[in-house]
């Protein structure tokens, strides 16, 4: 199975690398928007897939990431600078929101932060003295990097998936860390995780922190992409969408955020053919696939695979006598 | 010599049943205390009580002699309290080893060493020897998942052990392992005890188990604790056998 | 003064409607841990079958009727069997996001296959206006407090003094000694079912008038029955209640002493205010986890 793995991953990469010569400007935005979707996505798998909250607010942190990289940059901040505060202000609101939310029973977080991502929606609406209202902020600059210019579709193409791996590779490493194992305990036996001295409450919040921190890192991404941002692109819809990025991808799964965006993002063209029906279409998918494959498309993946190794090995003759169950 | 368990006059009601009605006990260093009694009896609210599980409605319980009453179960782990659970509780998808060093790596340092130091959290060695113990090292890298359910009881008290701590409360230890693994594992808790000089509390409902184990027992009905001592008098106790078979 | 009686009566209005919507929330949550996201659209949806059945010849009252029969159905009957049933066995997360798909699902189809266009609902009175203490009050908002007071009445009685009522409220508190008792934990929970597609219609007939029939309903009033089910308590069906009336107050008063720019701010500032400091809510218990 790793080398299967091994051998997609290898071509993934090279596609991502090698398609956008071949496309022209539509197709490589859409990437791009992929790419940037995926850094969400991925905050929000930790959230969802590792600790176990529903966050329904994933999509406010884009805005606010988005509009603070903007307005930073049009008072004159350099990028990086610009991008480096929407990440910690991200952080820092999705310490104080989780808080007190995650004292509390579990659902109450999937209201809190719908509940949130509906004041936020107001506040960029009506604070027109800062966000400009509905008018949005126009003429979002992208960045020069040590010279270099990010400005044409391929190189900003290219910047993006270059800043999705940076956070690809800092989630990996930090899963591969005592947090990750604490994450899996968190995820797959709270209880007992907790009769063991881990702090559950803890690593809940540090995952929603940090998950709602790449959501403003992905807003930081996505304002200088679309040039132009207004408060309805980040409004309940988004959040939905990213949510359910992570379930198709499979939640949980390291590699599901990527899937799901990729998804997410071509899909409303494969359903041009529906003409209008789309959201239609994509809502009752969403059904079904929650009914046959509500593990995502990855842990469908996986479970195949068991059941062919489970098929190809037989089992060993067990006259264990441990095997008595209760 | 301030015993290491302390329970003053607990009490913990749910609406209008009260499951635990006054209890009060102590335990001292190296004693292995067995709580038994009938089924209802308030066994398990007890420990989750004690455990900071479920917060009493009254009383007090103290760990060396200080307040531990309410306390996040995480807390009392690092204040050298650990337990095992009456229904399994192993983390199915970790390995053996993984499951070992994550019931150790919470226990010491903290957020930010777990993040920048070692993968293992240094606990490579410990969880080795823990595995050496238990007799475990022939599925050392297996998921917890695929483990019969004697090496997964076997594990659960590893799990419980790995962070050395004082007092261990195991909860129905016994249940469901067939007699083979039940010596064995009686054995592993009894060297396990001499050599840390650690203290236990435990509930089980096997009498043979208990009898073999325990050094001194308390027996609960109905909330109430109705007689204590050791083990051969509490087996003649006319009380006792009331209890029982009364239910 | 005379306007704070007008808008305390339309809020009580409101109110009691939210109070139908969060009711039926409750229910859900309580019997068969389901939290329906798509609560909301499920009071937009019956405003359109009362419209639809009226454009092929049915007078107001005997669509009303065929709405309601439909709701029962369709949002009863065919959710729990086709939407609930198979996903509960995945656990709660499948089932909360099948709810949010299906939120968007009724939405859209409503959108595309009845109007995109706010639709004008009848009246259950016509709009004549009454002198209370020197105030005008809407016959109208008498009319929804009265249908709203005997519905809410009527479901009290039947929990409270039927046995039916009380197996089902057994099987609320728990499922497990219900079933023991003899009880048909099934059937209990599809009369929950069925139960909320009532109410969601009448919520929508009362509703429809004010807010006219538009497919994007199911937003606002969503968030009113989740909040309204989260500030009462979400584990009674009293605390719905209450939440339902107070929520509908607030609204009311804040539309017209705040900015109705931040007015739908109000209530989400309480929702999160409530969950912070007492998340059980008004009238809710505190629940515990044990092992």
């Amino acid at each position: 199975m790793n080398r299967l793995g091994a051998i997609a991953f290898a071509c993934t990469i090279v596609l991502a690398l090698v398609l956008p010569q071949f496309l022209k400007g539509y197709g490589i935005f859409l990437l791009s928007m992929w790419a940037v979707l995926s850094v969400a996505a991925l905050g929000l798998n930790l959230t969802l897939g590792y600790a176990g909250q529903v966050s329904l607010a994933q999509g406010a942190f884009v805005g606010i990431g988005a509009y603070t990289a903007a307005l930073l940059m049009q008072a004159g901040w350099p990028y990086p600078a610009a991008f480096v505060c929407s990440a910690l202000l991200c952080f820092g609101v999705g310490w104080i929101l989780g808080y007190p939310a995650l004292r509390v029973q579990h659902h109450y977080l999937a209201f809190v932060t719908l509940a949130f991502n509906t004041l936020v929606f107001l506040v960029l609406r009506n604070e027109e003295w800062l966000t400009h209202g509905t008018y949005g902020i126009s003429g979002v600059m992208r960045p020069v990097l040590l010279g270099w210019s990010t400005g044409k579709p391929l190189a900003y193409y290219y910047f993006s998936l270059g800043m999705m791996a940076l956070v690809a590779a800092a989630l990996w490493w930090m899963l591969r860390s005592p947090w990750g194992r604490a994450f899996v305990a968190l995820r797959e036996n709270p209880i007992r995780a907790l009769s063991l001295g881990l702090d559950t409450r803890r690593y809940t919040l540090m995952a929603f922190a940090i998950g709602s921190s790449l959501g403003g890192i992905s807003g930081a991404l996505y304002a200088p992409l679309v040039q132009f941002i207004e408060p309805n692109s980040f409004a309940l819809a988004l959040s939905f969408n990213l949510l359910l990025m992570v379930i198709v991808g499979g939640s949980g799964y390291f590699f599901g955020p990527f899937l799901g965006a990729l998804i997410a993002v071509l899909l409303p063209e494969w359903l041009r053919v529906t003409e209008g029906y789309y959201l239609l279409a994509y809502a009752a998918a969403v059904m079904l696939m929650m009914a046959f494959f509500p593990y995502g498309l990855f842990g469908m993946v996986e479970r195949a695979l068991r059941a062919m190794r489970l098929k190809r090995v037989p089992p060993a003759p067990t006259l264990k006598a441990e095997r008595t169950r209760p | 010599m301030t015993p290491v368990l302390q329970v003053s006059n607990l009490r913990k009601s749910f609406g209008g049943i009260t499951a635990v009605d006054g209890v009060s006990f102590e335990v001292h260093e190296g004693e292995i205390l067995g709580i038994i009694g009938p089924n209802g009896s308030g066994k398990s609210t007890l420990f989750n009580c004690v455990l900071g599980q479920l917060t009493p409605s009254e009383g007090e319980v103290r760990i060396d002699g200080k307040p531990t009453t309410g306390l996040r179960p995480c807390d009392l782990n690092r204040l050298g309290v650990s337990r095992t659970f009456q229904l399994l509780q192993v983390f199915p998808q970790l390995s053996v080893r993984n499951n070992l060093i994550l019931a150790g790596q919470e226990h010491q340092g903290t957020m930010a060493s777990r993040l920048f130091g070692a993968a293992d959290a240094g606990l490579g060695g410990a969880a080795a020897q823990m595995i050496e113990f238990f007799r475990l090292s022939h599925v050392a890298e297996e998921p917890a998942g695929s483990l019969s359910y004697g090496q997964q009881k076997l594990l659960d008290a590893a799990m419980a052990f790995m962070a050395g701590p004082r007092l261990v409360l195991l909860d129905e230890p016994a249940g469901g392992v067939n007699l083979t693994m039940l010596a064995s594992l009686r054995e592993r808790l009894q060297t396990y005890h001499a050599e840390r000089k650690a203290t236990f509390v435990v509930i089980e409902h096997q009498m043979e188990f208990v009898m073999a184990l325990c050094t001194r027992v308390l027996v609960l009905a109905e909330g109430r604790v109705i007689a204590e001592g050791l083990p051969q008098d509490i087996r003649k106790n006319p009380v006792v056998i009331e209890a029982y078979l009364g239910h | 003064m005379a306007s704070f009686i007008q808008l305390l009566v339309s809020g009580l209005a409101t109110g009691a409607i939210y109070a139908l919507i969060a009711v039926g929330f409750t229910l859900l949550w309580q019997t068969s841990q389901t939290i329906n996201f798509a609560q909301g659209e499920f009071v937009m949806l019956p405003a359109f079958f009362v419209l639809a059945a009226m454009n092929f010849g049915a007078p107001f009252w005997l669509a009303a009727l065929i709405a309601i029969a439909l709701s029962i159905a369709i949002l009863g009957v065919v959710f729990k069997l086709i939407i609930v049933d198979p996903m509960l066995k995945h656990g709660v997360l499948p089932l909360v996001i099948s709810t949010i798909a299906l939120s968007l699902f009724l939405k859209e189809g409503a959108k595309d296959f009845y109007s995109s266009q706010a639709q004008p609902f009848p009246a259950l009175v016509p709009a004549i206006d009454l002198h209370v203490f020197g105030a005008v009050v809407s016959m109208q908002s008498l009319v929804v407090l009265a249908v709203a007071i005997i519905t809410v009445v009527g479901l009290h009685l039947l929990l409270n003094q039927t046995r039916l009522g009380r197996m089902m409220q057994a099987t609320a508190q728990n499922a497990t000694l219900a079933r023991i008792l003899g009880i048909p934990v099934r059937r209990m929970v599809l009369y929950t079912f069925l139960i909320n597609g009532v109410l969601v219609a009448i919520a929508s007939i009362l509703i429809s008038p004010i807010y006219l029939a538009k497919f994007t309903n199911g937003e606002t009033l969503g968030i009113a029955a989740f909040l309204a089910a989260i500030i009462g308590g979400f584990n009674q069906v009293r605390g719905a209640i209450l939440g339902g009336i107070i929520l509908g107050v607030l609204d009311n008063l804040s539309a017209a002493y705040v900015s109705s720019q931040y007015r739908a701010a109000f209530p989400l500032i309480i929702l999160i205010v409530v969950i912070l400091w007492r998340p059980q809510g008004l009238l809710g218990r505190v629940e515990e986890r044990t092992v």
